[in-house]
């Protein structure tokens, strides 16, 4: 009788562990598409299968609704962009996880793109013309278009005619696609990847200048979740590249996998955020 | 080869068939009715069409307007852009209508956002691009609330204009515009029409071909009615074949009672030559009888006389007494021949005297009258010139005659002659003991007399020579108040030159 009820509570207890914990929230930005859904299905039933534990992805439109999230303790994990990652936050509130490898590295670009049929060759020549960011809080989509401005003494405001956000770096290519802006500052990730899935729109831009190399937009978790799972989820993520169900996951997020690199990765990141704040005290500061 | 008098006919709607004009005024009602309609159907199809089109291109600058306000505010020119492009040119959908263009504008007339924003560049002042462009962003921007404009026309190239004016806590911001190209609704509108007109066309082959069919039975009797009527006026009644009645309507009734009609002058043509017949041999029989019984009355005073003279041939005595009774008596049978001949050869008309021998006729008269106290009165107010069928004159000297004869002592004769074109007209009144009424219809009749001596082929003769040049004769007469007869005798055509 004794062994039918161990048996009994060493059947049910993992059960009732598993509903009883809370989910795992992993938020995301416009960094990767969040218009896949069916991928990002694929990829938290994955990371289900291998926590044993529900994970839900947040998707918010803007780094900084996500960076809200992981201040108020609404995820656990985000995949963000390097610029918000290197800026200052009192207390920390989050830590490097893993950063994904694109193409043999941890690394990526931002291209600033112009209409096909334009007659723009150079940055230069987008002066006085309309400019699509992608949001303020990126790195490829807004800093390092901000930086080339900011060489010349001049700002968004006096150098272009007019600029916006468009918050997600595939509508940044629809709108020089389709006219809307002149030029355009996204991640070169994202535009390779829409390269394939919808040659349509960056058929219709042309890259006239590229970035040197940053950081890779990294995975972050939040100060105070337990380090078991924040090990766990790193060890899962890293391990990715290595079983045929994470592979197939990464092949359609277009990367390598994900790999364990020190927050110096970012430096050129916060090389240009210290430009910047130099430049003009209203942005935010970095982490040295 | 068309003879010019049918070519007239067939150009002279007057002498068309019946049938012809009733198929053709009912195709040309049903024609006229068919697309009268159809018009007013097309028309209000078209109208309907338009307006919904407005509805719709305001519909869509309202969606647009609801989220443009806080975006313009913001300077949102993405979410602006998108807001446009995801309300109005939504891909795959099948809105039966076709966006043109679609603009947002700020209270500048700048644009904040443009489905065409490549040619129209956000930031900068939108440029009309022609003179009615130009027209339509000064209406739109001096719109208040919301409305449809148009370019007024029926083509292709038609649009309507939704146009939504954009506020903000009562400040004026901006304007949408959404404009839906007609070319769609102008395909339906003459998908429409065409199916219509073919309908209608349709009814009016059907609805002449009804006509032609309706108009040919309905005039086939009427027709017809005609062919026996025509051959009434040509006295060919006999030989008639009655209208076939197929309906009881009033063309029915019409057919039945002109049948009814056509039979019965059949039967009474047929009586009538029955009769007439009948009279031919009557008046032959009369003739006959009388030309026996005026014979015959002398011949047999002739062959008594000759009797006796054969039985004394020796007594001078009864010759020189019985030759002048023979001589009398054969005189008489030559009278009654001759008047028999003048009367049954009296279609030839003779020879032509001057009217004023008529007046000759006076002094006759007067010495026929002799010592009788009869008073006479002689009016003459024809044509001095005319010349008339010497007949005339034996008439007139016949009818004198009579009423000489006839008149007591103290009686009138009236002669009065006068032209009323183109009859010459002889009045020969007297105020005799009149005719009795007994006897009016036999005035006429051969070997018919009142007096002892008289033969009864006078009146007779006048008759067959006035029926022979065409005239006529009449007898006004009562007992006690004197006879007139009136003789009209057509003569203006024999005027001499």
């Amino acid at each position: 009788m004794r062994l039918i009820y161990l048996i009994i509570l060493f059947w049910t207890t993992p059960v009732y562990a598993d509903n009883a914990k809370p989910p795992l929230r992993f938020g995301l930005t416009a960094v990767v598409l969040t218009e896949n859904l069916r991928l990002l299905d694929q990829w938290s039933q994955y990371l289900e299968d291998k926590l044993g534990r529900k994970v839900h992805f947040v998707q918010r439109k803007s780094y900084r609704e996500v960076m809200d999230l992981l201040d108020s303790g609404s995820v656990e994990f985000a995949w963000i962009c390097g610029f918000p990652y290197i800026q200052t936050r009192e207390p920390e509130s989050l830590k490097l996880l893993t950063v994904p490898v694109y193409r043999r590295a941890p690394r990526y670009h931002s291209y600033i793109i112009v209409h096909h049929n334009s007659p723009f060759q150079r940055f230069r020549d987008l002066k006085g013309r309309t400019f699509a960011f992608s949001d303020p809080d990126s790195n490829s989509g807004f800093l390092y278009p901000l930086v080339l401005i900011t060489e010349r003494r001049e700002s968004p405001e006096t150098f272009f005619r007019l600029s916006f956000f468009t918050f997600n770096h595939a509508e940044t290519v629809q709108a020089v696609s389709e006219g809307v802006a002149d030029g355009g500052a996204v991640d070169s990730y994202i535009w390779e990847y829409l390269a394939i899935h919808r040659p349509e729109i960056t058929k219709k831009t042309r890259i006239i200048k590229k970035s040197p190399s940053f950081g890779f937009p990294p995975i972050v978790s939040r100060t105070g979740v337990d380090t078991d799972i924040v090990k766990q989820m790193k060890v899962v993520l890293e391990d990715m590249k290595n079983d045929t169900p994470g592979k197939a996951i990464l092949a359609q997020l277009m990367l390598d996998g994900f790999g364990d690199y020190p927050d110096s990765l970012f430096n050129e990141i916060r090389a240009m955020a210290n430009t910047i704040q130099r430049a003009s005290p209203k942005y935010p500061h970095t982490s040295d | 080869m068309i003879t010019d008098s049918r070519r007239m006919r067939i150009f002279n709607p007057r002498s068309w068939s019946l049938a012809i004009k009733i198929s053709l005024t009912i195709t040309t009602v049903v024609t006229a009715v068919g697309f009268m309609i159809g018009a007013v159907i097309v028309e209000q199809d078209w109208k309907n069409l338009k307006d919904e089109l407005g509805e719709k291109a305001i519909l869509l600058s309202e969606s647009v307007a609801i989220t443009a306000s806080k975006a313009m505010l913001r300077k949102d020119y993405w979410s602006l852009y998108l807001s446009l492009k995801n309300m109005v040119a939504r891909p795959g959908t099948k809105a039966g209508h076709e966006v043109i263009t679609a603009m947002i504008l700020d209270s500048e007339g700048k644009v904040q956002a443009h489905l065409n924003s490549a040619n129209n560049p956000v930031g900068l002042l939108y440029s009309p691009k022609n003179l009615l462009d130009k027209n339509l962003f000064e209406q739109a921007m001096a719109a208040r609330s919301s409305v449809v404009l148009n370019n007024g026309t029926f083509s292709k190239t038609g649009f309507q204009e939704g146009i939504v004016p954009l506020f903000s806590d009562q400040k004026y911001l901006g304007v949408v515009r959404v404009r839906l190209s007609v070319a769609r609704l102008y395909e339906k509108a003459n998908n429409t029409a065409f199916i219509v007109l073919t309908t209608i066309f349709c009814f009016v082959i059907i609805g002449s071909i009804m006509g032609t069919v309706i108009s040919r039975r309905m005039v086939k009797p009427l027709t017809a009615v005609t062919r026996g009527l025509e051959a009434v006026g040509r006295g060919e009644m006999t030989d008639f074949s009655p209208v076939p009645v197929k309906e009881l309507d009033e063309i029915g009734r019409l057919s039945v009672t002109f049948n009814k009609i056509m039979a019965e002058l059949a039967e009474k043509k047929m009586l009538e030559e029955e009769v007439a017949m009948s009279e031919k041999l009557i008046a032959l029989g009369r003739i006959t009888a009388g030309v026996a019984h005026e014979v015959n009355n002398p011949l047999a005073g002739l062959l008594n006389c000759i009797d006796t003279l054969r039985k004394n041939p020796d007594d001078k005595q009864l010759i020189d007494r019985y030759l002048p009774v023979i001589d009398q008596g054969l005189h008489r049978i030559k009278e009654i021949v001759n008047n028999l001949l003048v009367g049954l050869k009296s279609d030839d008309i003779g020879e032509t005297v001057c009217i004023k021998q008529i007046d000759k006729l006076r002094d006759l008269i007067v010495a026929e009258i002799g010592d009788k106290d009869i008073d006479i009165v002689w009016e003459n107010h024809a044509d001095c010139d005319l010349y008339i069928p010497g007949m005339i004159e034996q008439i007139a000297c016949n009818l004198l005659k009579n009423a000489v004869e006839i008149l007591p002592d103290g009686g009138t004769i009236n002669f009065r002659m006068y032209q009323d074109d183109p009859y010459l007209i002889i009045e020969v009144s007297d105020n005799g003991p009149g005719i009795p009424s007994n006897i009016k219809n036999q005035l006429f009749d051969p070997f018919f007399t009142t007096k002892t001596n008289g033969t009864g082929l006078g009146l007779w003769i006048v008759y067959r020579q006035i029926q022979s040049m065409g005239g006529i004769i009449e007898v006004i007469s009562e007992e006690g108040q004197g006879t007139t007869f009136y003789v009209a005798v057509p003569v203006i055509t024999m005027r001499a030159v």
